[in-house]
């Protein structure tokens, strides 16, 4: 069968879509306990499009393995860690995701370098934007995906350290989605 | 003026920038979108997305009993499906919409159109063993696209789609039959396959099969995850 074709998301996601933990993947969902494996870090960066203009309202969704390189639903993956969760932008084009630092792993394409897989839907994108951020610029060199980006561009794929913020190692992660040092996206 | 990123879809994914939606000159990436091969972080899925996104309300007609949506009532169903035709169960899916007067209960919607107290504009539903979903609403109004060079936006539910892979994530729009706005849609019309905008459109169900009470719509969803199948 043919797929259904992608739709814009629009500017009218509903704000009762993001619940309280959404954005903290070390927690399934507000009233759980959360995961005690692995360490726990903040991502957080703007997204923005053409003229470096930010983006109100834009949705991501991260996904990502557990400390150990595993995803949710394989063997021996942490219970307490679904490896999924969703902001949303302020008016700045700000977000700020709360996870754990994923784990290298090792699967058909070769070594894994830790990293999570973000989409973006929002307004003015009919089809959502798929990229990955990795952690540690010298874990990513040889991670196999990584080196299909023009070597020009890897850095920027690259999570920028910001020093600690509520005693969590925080990682800045921007996401531009036209023109200047653009964000490279993956196919879906 | 091209932009690579929409080759290669069969015609199925929108072409953009689309004329008369200038954010999709802005916001759409102008680099080539870079292919890789499947491997295990796009295999994978959240099983259990639920417990997360927590099913909400299938009945946005009438959150509080005794005092219906203004509008006309509908019953829309349908069922999450693969590339192969198999239901998707547990599939998590989102409903969004505007109300009666095409209003949208968001912070962002500035039109003048009043909002209906007794409408919920969201639902989220969870697919049962035969990949079913169903929500009881009302039929949205068309509205203007604020825009130098309005537009309608004809009738159209919102839908987000979260299927058992990264990749088999849709967000996409239902419309539906027989609206004469639907033929001067810019987003609907961004899809250039005559088939692929006829399978956004809804079938209508007649009466035996839902009643004399709501308007009756069945639409099937069908998610990308071919690509999932495993390197051999």
């Amino acid at each position: 069968m043919h797929p259904t074709s992608q739709q814009t998301i629009g500017p009218f996601f509903p704000a009762q879509f993001f619940g309280a933990a959404d954005h903290d993947l070390t927690r399934i969902s507000a009233d759980a306990a959360p995961t005690r494996r692995g360490e726990t870090v903040l991502l957080r960066g703007r997204v923005t499009r053409q003229g470096g203009l930010p983006c109100v309202n834009a949705v991501l969704e991260l996904w990502q393995a557990d400390a150990a390189g595993r995803f949710a639903g394989e063997a021996e993956a942490d219970p307490d860690f679904l490896g999924w969760g969703r902001a949303c932008t302020d008016a700045d084009g700000r977000y700020a995701f709360r996870t754990l630092m994923p784990g290298g792993f090792r699967d058909g394409l070769g070594a894994r370098a830790p990293h999570a897989n973000v989409t973006v839907l929002g307004s003015g994108l009919m089809r959502r934007v798929l990229t990955s951020v990795f952690f540690d610029d010298a874990a990513a060199v040889g991670d196999p995906v990584l080196a299909l980006v023009p070597s020009d561009r890897r850095a920027l794929l690259i999570a920028t350290p910001e020093g600690e913020s509520e005693g969590l190692r925080a990682f800045r992660f921007d996401i531009r989605l036209r023109g200047e040092a653009e964000t490279p996206f993956f196919e879906v | 003026m091209s932009i690579p990123n929409t080759a290669a879809t069969d015609g199925i994914e929108p072409v953009v920038p689309v004329p008369g939606y200038p954010n999709t000159w802005t916001h759409t990436p102008a680099q080539p979108l870079i292919r890789r091969l499947p491997g295990r972080t796009d295999l994978a899925g959240p099983a259990a997305l639920h417990r997360k996104l927590v099913p909400g309300a299938v009945n946005l007609a009438e959150p509080t009993p005794g005092r219906p949506a203004i509008g006309q009532l509908m019953q829309v169903s349908g069922r999450i499906l693969d590339e192969d035709g198999r239901p998707v169960a547990g599939a998590v899916v989102e409903l969004w919409q505007a109300n009666a007067a095409g209003r949208y209960a968001h912070a962002n919607d500035g039109s003048v159109a009043p909002l209906d107290p007794n409408f919920l504009g969201h639902g989220r539903a969870l697919t049962d063993a035969d990949g079913r979903y169903a929500f009881t609403t009302i039929k949205p109004g068309a509205y203007a696209v604020p825009v130098e060079e309005t537009w309608w936006r004809p009738p159209h539910l919102h839908f987000s789609v979260h299927g058992p892979s990264c990749l088999a994530r849709l967000v996409t729009q239902m419309y539906f039959p027989g609206d004469p706005l639907n033929a001067m849609d810019r987003i609907l019309n961004a899809i250039p396959d005559d088939a692929a905008r006829l399978r956004m459109i809804a079938r209508f169900l007649p009466p035996p099969s839902v009643g004399d009470l709501f308007l009756g719509f069945t639409h099937d969803i069908v998610l990308r995850g071919r690509l999932a199948t495993p390197e051999a």
